[in-house]
């Protein structure tokens, strides 16, 4: 943003703000007594790790195994997390979540309370799969969006394995597909009970850490073995058959309340 | 208020100002509304349309700052690759379809000749990335045009600040690729009352609403469908909208091209197999390989048409060329000003 516009955006909220007065003279919590302050919201702040048999994935120079006893290495682990619901409302946004990267958290403004679940979308929901050209996490910058077959890549699992029978043993699963059955997009969905709260207190940040456990990538729902499937990059059954295990990949780590 | 405004106005970064002059998608008259709105989210400038334009004219968008949009897309051969089967790209690379022609995009909600391309805004992506056409990567195309102080006041004059960033290219060049109407050949002057047709023409006319016009629909002269027309598989084992779909009923479909400007734009077919009009009509008249089984039902018997029915039905093809779209001042690369009396300018 250049000055000029910021000027701009200051003064007509300055404006706006002007014209709420008589609606807010009016208004009923006026009759009802101004509070002393605003009501604090609070920050919920949702990170994500990535771990496969028990440790956390180090890229390239780590080797792992899955429940076919078949090794893996990992070079690239990206999704996208949107369409985040918390007590039903959709908190909009889209995010890109990088194993690459130190920090895979983002955080949203909320009114405080305890919350019953948590629901967000693996994937980028359908219309956005075709509303044109995007920025921010969805900027096909980011490598995560098909040019010859419009749509995004959802999930992006690159590696290596012994077993893969593509050129240089190659494991390249770029999962996505947004058209009726093939909307791999899935939902992830958290209930909380007494023993496990997302309490959101006033003028507070909750953290709260959601596992991505590879284990869970390669068997659960289908059978993903890398002898069978070393590459699958194109909508359709290949991709749907390793988007049946994602709801099993993501478990709840840890919720705190940030000092 | 005001006084404030005007403070917040002095302030200059040396890249001219933001005073976008909106312009409309002009509907030529008699033609339905375009399926969805293109510009919904891509506010249509006079700012915009000359970004875009300058972007489809710019070799930087390649790797070797050879190969622009216009390469490939030639304004004299209505935005197709004039007498190529196949374009070149950089590194002596041949593309493995024909380049279309590009008008009337605004009506075409599916774009490449698979369909596999669900927004204008995004097709650009496809050609440039491709390593037998543009050969580039985005970050590069940035990174090169971000240097150029030109495309930052361009940037500006269109979307209120320098920013440079994918999307606003993308949304500029679909100002520009967008709003290139071809609605004024000889047909639509007929159809305007402003021209008669020909007897031989009149006749083509007829020959055409008979055999023709059933998949090339007026007055775009395409149904935007997916067809199989009984072409071979061809040496790239082109299999067309199944790519796409992932459905075997989709084999050796591909998309309906409009006949508009078909004089110009030859060769023909998605892989330019066919150099004329008459080769293409013989097509349908005796070479449909007719064993297909997505062969659309529409061409099972072919289709039977006389020596003087495909003559006529030539003649009646040559009016739909438009050469005051070929010829338009407004959609040409030379100029970088503002362009007076824009075509569009209907505000």
């Amino acid at each position: 943003l250049n000055r000029d516009i910021l000027y701009k955006r200051i003064i007509s909220t300055i404006g706006v703000l002007l014209c709420c007065i008589p609606a807010l003279l009016l208004s009923e919590s006026f009759s009802s007594g101004i509070p002393d302050h605003l009501p604090q919201k609070s920050i919920l702040k949702i990170g994500f790790i990535h771990t496969a048999n028990g440790k956390a994935i180090s890229l390239r120079d780590s080797v792992y195994k899955n429940y076919f006893g078949e090794q893996y290495s990992v070079n690239k682990l990206k999704y996208y997390v949107s369409n985040i619901r918390l007590a039903g409302k959709n908190m909009g946004g889209y995010y890109l979540m990088n194993a690459a990267s130190e920090n895979n958290d983002f955080q949203l403004s909320l009114q405080p309370g305890n919350y019953k679940s948590l629901e967000f979308l693996l994937g980028v929901d359908s219309l956005r799969n075709c509303s044109g050209a995007q920025t921010g996490a969805l900027d096909p910058m980011n490598d995560m969006f098909w040019t010859w077959n419009s749509g995004y890549v959802m999930f992006k699992l690159e590696g290596n394995s012994p077993v893969s029978t593509s050129d240089l043993n190659r494991i390249e699963h770029h999962v996505g597909g947004y058209k009726g059955s093939n909307n791999v997009a899935t939902k992830i969905r958290f209930d909380f009970t007494d023993d496990q709260l997302l309490e959101l207190k006033a003028g507070s940040t909750t953290e709260i850490l959601i596992e991505a456990n590879l284990d869970h990538y390669w068997h659960g729902n289908s059978d993903i073995k890398i002898s069978e499937l070393p590459v699958c990059t194109t909508a359709g059954d290949q991709a749907k058959k390793i988007a049946a295990n994602f709801q099993n990949i993501f478990s709840i780590k840890n919720i705190r309340i940030l000092p | 208020m005001a006084s404030f405004f005007i403070i917040g106005a002095s302030y200059d970064d040396g890249l001219g100002s933001y005073a976008p002059h909106p312009i409309k998608l002009e509907i030529p008259p008699g033609w339905p509304k375009p399926p969805t709105n293109i510009y919904a989210n891509n506010k249509l400038t006079e700012e915009g349309f000359l970004l875009g334009r300058k972007l489809f004219y710019d070799g930087r968008l390649s790797k070797d700052g050879e190969v622009s949009c216009a390469s490939c897309h030639q304004q004299f051969a209505a935005f197709a690759t004039f007498d190529h089967d196949l374009s070149h790209g950089v590194h002596n690379g041949f593309s493995t379809r024909n380049a279309p022609g590009l008008f009337n995009l605004a009506w075409m909600t599916e774009m490449h000749w698979d369909g596999g391309i669900n927004h204008i805004e995004i097709q650009p992506l496809s050609p440039i990335t491709a390593k037998n056409e543009m050969g580039e990567t985005l970050d590069s195309v940035l990174y090169k045009i971000k240097k150029d102080t030109a495309y930052k006041r361009m940037f500006k004059a269109a979307f209120g600040d320098a920013t440079i960033n994918s999307q606003r290219m993308l949304k500029a060049i679909a100002q520009f690729t967008g709003t290139l109407i071809s609605s004024n050949s000889k047909y639509d002057k007929v159809k305007n009352g402003e021209a008669v047709f020909t007897p031989f023409e009149e006749k083509g006319y007829l020959v055409f609403k008979a055999k023709c016009a059933s998949c090339h629909q007026e007055p775009l002269f395409t149904d935007n469908s997916f067809r199989n027309n009984g072409l071979a598989l061809n040496r790239f084992a082109d299999i067309g909208r199944q790519k796409i779909t992932q459905l075997s009923s989709d084999s050796l479909k591909f998309k309906v091209p409009s006949l508009r400007n078909a004089q110009i734009t030859f060769p023909y077919m998605h892989d330019g197999s066919i150099y004329s009009i008459p080769q293409v009509i013989d097509h349908y008249r005796t070479g449909i390989i007719t064993d297909q089984s997505t062969l659309d039902p529409l061409l099972k018997n072919r289709i039977p048409l006389t020596n003087l029915e495909k003559n006529q039905l030539v003649y009646f093809i040559y009016t739909l060329t438009d050469s005051s779209f070929t010829k338009n001042q407004r959609f040409t690369s030379g100029n970088t000003g503002f362009v007076t009396n824009p075509g569009f300018d209907k505000h």
